[in-house]
């Protein structure tokens, strides 16, 4: 019971139901808001960690290529 | 005079001024000219399909590594650690650029300079290890099928000296709820070829690797200053897991090449939230949970606070901590006969911290420029078995 609670609740917005209307979202315009950050940015913290830690991959970035390492 | 007569005198008042005051207009002689319309040739011409730059960025940033690792030979004794020093300069470019009204591009090329990697070992005899040269180029069309849907085609390829990589992938997003919430999913394979080297830099042949991973994701925006991401993604490795040239202590007095398993599956689920703050900043946090078959568990927690301090330029501070346990095979000096070992200190357990700031500065330029970009960096990243790094990063960018 509890878990289809949980489930209907996470399905609500996919059903249509707008937490927030459009008129009231601009502070996500602000580009420190950016759940991603810059891209080039991104890319060479990512590569940092993947290479000298031992737990790359998984969350849409990829474990392989480059340096043979992993 | 009766209330009537006082009734019909104020409506003549009122009447009298509607009817001869000038005429007040909103686009008066201080306001912009109007656009002018557009014609029918414009409405109805073909749309435009050549590209368009968006925006042209380009980074360069500097590691300068500093350890020993017990993988690395070149120890005091054959069962010390190596040196782990390296130099790694890191330019990067990026071109996003629009195809008529439904198609966007990114090209994404990273190059890797590496010099001074482990200069006192063995395997110095493989350039791999001594001084590396690579590049990529990474490609993503991204084609808006509907207002709330897209799909994205992916591929790139990989060159290094001893080391040849692929991949392709496909990816699409969906948004629901007036756009409040974004569903993603992706899948990406990547193909790596590289030379098999063994512990002595003597070569043999070729080695290879493929690694798939999918990965599913919702955004969701929960008040005006609040969204939320969480993302689960596995990754499926198959083939030669190391790079063949790393080395175990062994408790013989020698060193024996490292022995791992040829397969390993990867699952990572990683939360973020990005909080507006009352006084013009942003608050970042994340956490990211990974465990894979090796019996590595690792938790990541991140916080980014940064703060505008001008309408063009923003401050942020950066801290982030890493622990893991560690692959159950990893020793600093391994029984002869043991058929799994490394000593690879990246598979080790440990902890690590990395603490930085960066200015990010977006100025208003003249025509054809709408923003120059500009961005400066410092990390520091500390292991606690025997690794720091500083980083230094600088970014210039063009936005059209």
């Amino acid at each position: 019971m509890r878990l289809w609670a949980v489930v209907a609740l996470a399905a609500a917005p996919i059903g249509g139901c707008a937490l927030v209307p459009q008129n009231r979202r601009a502070h996500f315009a602000d580009p420190m808001m950016s759940l991603t950050p810059e891209p080039l940015d991104a890319a060479r913290r990512q590569k940092l960690y993947d290479t000298r830690e031992g737990a790359a991959g998984g969350n849409g970035a990829t474990a392989g290529g480059g340096c043979g390492c992993q | 005079m009766g209330a009537a007569v006082k009734a019909r005198a104020a409506s003549a008042v009122v009447v009298a001024f509607l009817a001869f005051c000038p005429r007040v207009r909103a686009d008066g002689p201080s306001s912009p000219p109007p656009t002018p319309a557009m014609g029918d040739a414009q409405i109805l011409s073909p749309i435009d399909n050549a590209l368009h730059i968006e925006s042209i960025m380009t980074r360069i940033s500097g590691f300068d590594q500093f350890g020993h690792g017990w993988q690395a030979q070149g120890g005091p004794t054959p069962t010390a650690p190596g040196s782990e020093r390296a130099t790694i300069l890191e330019p990067q470019a990026e071109i996003d650029a629009t195809q008529g009204a439904r198609l966007k591009h990114r090209i994404w090329v990273p190059v890797d300079i590496v010099s001074n990697a482990s200069p006192h070992a063995i395997d110095v005899l493989s350039s791999a290890s001594r001084h590396v040269e690579s590049g990529s180029i990474d490609w993503a069309a991204t084609y808006q099928a509907s207002p709330v849907s897209d799909a994205t085609i992916l591929g790139g390829i990989h060159l290094e000296n001893p080391f040849r990589s692929w991949q392709g992938g496909l990816a699409g997003s969906r948004a629901f709820a007036d756009g409040d919430t974004v569903v993603s999913v992706d899948v990406l394979e990547v193909f790596d070829w590289f030379d098999r080297f063994d512990i002595h830099g003597t070569r043999h042949g070729r080695a290879e690797r493929s690694s798939a991973t999918a990965s599913l994701g919702i955004t969701q925006i929960l008040t005006p200053t609040t969204i939320v991401n969480l993302n689960y993604g596995v990754t499926v490795q198959r083939g030669e897991m190391g790079n063949t040239w790393n080395s175990v202590p062994l408790a013989t007095g020698e060193r024996g090449p490292e022995l791992l398993p040829d397969e390993r599956v990867r699952h990572a689920v990683v939360a973020r939230a990005a909080q507006f703050l009352p006084w013009n900043g942003a608050l970042h946090v994340s956490h990211r949970f990974y465990a894979d078959d090796w019996g590595l568990s690792a938790h990541s927690t991140e916080a980014e606070l940064m703060q505008r301090i001008s309408p063009f330029v923003y401050v942020g501070a950066l801290y982030r901590f890493h622990t893991q346990t560690g692959v159950t095979f990893f020793t600093k000096l391994a029984d002869p006969s043991a058929g799994l070992r490394t000593a690879d200190s990246d598979l080790a357990p440990l902890d690590s911290q990395t603490v930085g700031g960066k200015v990010v500065v977006d100025v208003p330029a003249g025509p054809p420029i709408r923003t120059l970009h500009f961005e400066f960096g410092y990390d520091r990243y500390v292991r606690t078995n025997d690794l720091h790094i500083n980083v230094v990063t600088c970014a210039t960018g063009y936005r059209f």
